[in-house]
């Protein structure tokens, strides 16, 4: 079983990376306190991982037939190319990251199924302009709503401050249900945990990551996003929620870090504003190959040099 | 604690409304007053004025310390408490306008123009009133804002004649002077501070939108 512990290690720096996507704005701006927001994070992280968790667990198994010890040095390698990258300030993806090191470790021992890949990489495309889409629409589609049923401040001001809490925990349900493949899937595949375990142990280390370690990477986030007004903060968070979750039912384990940014720009494009910029775009293009291709790299030298 | 917030359905903001529109009516009240005690010459009613100013310091503490307590989204406090304090700073303008009258008497040259300053004033706190419950509501404030703006610009007008007025008026010496020309700029004063009061209730409108 102690080779679970890379997949541990790999959940934990997800659930601290990650989990300010969702609470960041409300945490930073003081509409929930940090305690709250990581408990409640806690708790939906978990409870979507168990609930829905392993409906991704198969695409991250059935990418290649894995040993359990090279199941350890794929979530190792990832783990290791998200912290390095995320040092190097390149956005990694969690989901980009096992990927790659599960088809480098496919690669070498032959096993490797690239037909289950291209789903994953348009899915993966598809992430930030679903952010896009959801955010744009929503914000339309609410404000109108809005706009002929409540307009007294009061109310608006109710709404929008439970809104946040309620779409945030609908967000940290999204991400245990989509990202915990992305933690003990690889185990799945190996044959080492069921699916059902594998989601307890990747839901409670994403927990774990949220709960020990989210305040600095939430108060970072959160103050970047703090500019948003209440409302476009609310329906920042509905949509990357509705992006990962409709992500879970296809099955594919994507990035929320590139869902909370596609969404961003959705809201933004709805005020006018410039939101797209060809350097952020670059970065987020970059992180899909440098990624992947790192983790697989990684994996198939940390199977040659302890495996082979 | 969150379950607590979700279910009190927005009681700490209905106590924040409720005492802000109490601000704002009593503003209401001492405008009218002041421009009585100008008619009548009361210095009773001058000095009931800074018993009134007095209660509208409690009442802004209390809406002050309300809204630090959680009422509102932190996003929307300082506007809010901005607001507060520009319509505190008008009973404090009020309340040392009311002791010039005390100390000083106002010269009957002037007299009438100063009570339709008055009584301007205090119709731009009724449309300051009025533009709050607006604001409230979420309803659109241009043309309500844009009265407020006329209500100034005529007492701009007046003040600018009324300055030429005071020219005129005999002084006896420094003090007089000085007394007469901080009252007269006290009672302009106020509707410049009710127009900044109503650029902020059109911010904190915009900013919900």
């Amino acid at each position: 079983m102690w080779k679970v512990l890379s997949g541990v290690l790999l959940g934990w720096s997800l659930g601290a990376n990650d989990s300010a996507n969702i609470f960041g704005t409300g945490v930073a701006t003081g509409t929930i306190k940090y305690r709250t927001a990581i408990s409640l994070t806690a708790i939906f992280v978990l409870l979507g991982a168990l609930l829905e968790g392993p409906k991704c667990m198969e695409t991250v198994g059935e990418l290649s037939i894995l040993l359990t010890i090279e199941a350890f040095y794929c979530s190792l390698a990832a783990g290791i190319t998200m912290t390095v990258l995320t040092y190097f300030a390149v956005p990694a993806s969690a989901s980009q990251a096992i990927i790659g090191a599960v088809i480098g470790s496919g690669i070498l021992s032959g096993a490797a199924d690239f037909s289950k890949l291209y789903k994953i990489i348009i899915c993966w495309i598809v992430t930030p302009v679903s952010g896009i889409v959801f955010g744009y629409f929503l914000h339309r589609s609410l404000r109108y709503v809005l706009d002929k049923t409540i307009t007294n401040i009061t109310y608006l001001n109710y709404i929008y401050s439970t809104g946040i809490i309620v779409a945030g925990c609908y967000g940290a349900y999204s991400l245990g249900s989509n990202n915990v493949a992305n933690v003990t899937g690889v185990y799945v595949g190996s044959g080492l945990l069921s699916a059902g375990m594998a989601s307890l142990i990747g839901g409670f280390s994403i927990a774990f990551g949220s709960l020990t370690y989210g305040k600095k990477v939430m108060m970072t986030i959160g103050k970047g996003i703090a500019p948003l007004d209440p409302f476009s903060a609310f329906v920042t968070i509905l949509a990357l929620s509705f992006t990962l979750h409709i992500f879970t039912q296809i099955g594919v384990p994507v990035s929320s870090s590139q869902a909370i940014v596609g969404a961003i720009v959705g809201v933004g494009i709805v005020g006018g504003l410039r939101t797209v910029s060809t350097k952020m775009v670059a970065k987020i293009a970059a992180g899909w190959v440098i990624t992947p291709l790192s983790a697989g790299i990684l994996t198939v030298l940390f199977i040659k040099l302890f495996v082979s | 604690m969150i379950f607590e917030k979700i279910l009190s359905l927005s009681k700490k903001e209905h106590k924040v409304t409720d005492n802000m529109r109490k601000h704002i009516k009593l503003l209401c009240n001492a405008c009218s007053l002041f421009g009585t005690a100008i008619e009548k010459n009361d210095r009773s009613l001058m000095r009931d004025l800074i018993d009134i100013e007095r209660e509208s310091d409690s009442i802004r503490r209390e809406i002050i310390s309300k809204i630090h307590d959680g009422a509102f989204l932190p996003y929307l406090r300082p506007d809010l408490c901005r607001f507060v304090e520009i319509v505190d700073h008008v009973f404090d303008v009020l309340e040392d306008t009311a002791h010039y009258c005390l100390d000083g008497k106002i010269p009957e040259q002037i007299k009438s123009e100063c009570i339709r300053i008055a009584y301007l004033n205090s119709k731009i706190c009724e449309m300051l009133l009025i533009t709050f419950e607006a604001m409230l509501k979420g309803d659109d404030l241009r043309e309500k804002t844009l009265a407020i703006r006329i209500y100034e610009k005529k007492i701009d007008d007046i003040k600018f004649s009324l300055i030429k007025d005071i020219h005129k008026i005999p002084i006896s010496n420094f003090w007089e002077g000085k007394i007469l020309s901080d009252f007269i700029s006290g009672i302009t004063t106020i509707s410049d501070i009710i127009e900044d009061a109503s650029d902020y209730l059109q911010i904190i409108n915009v900013s919900m939108k």
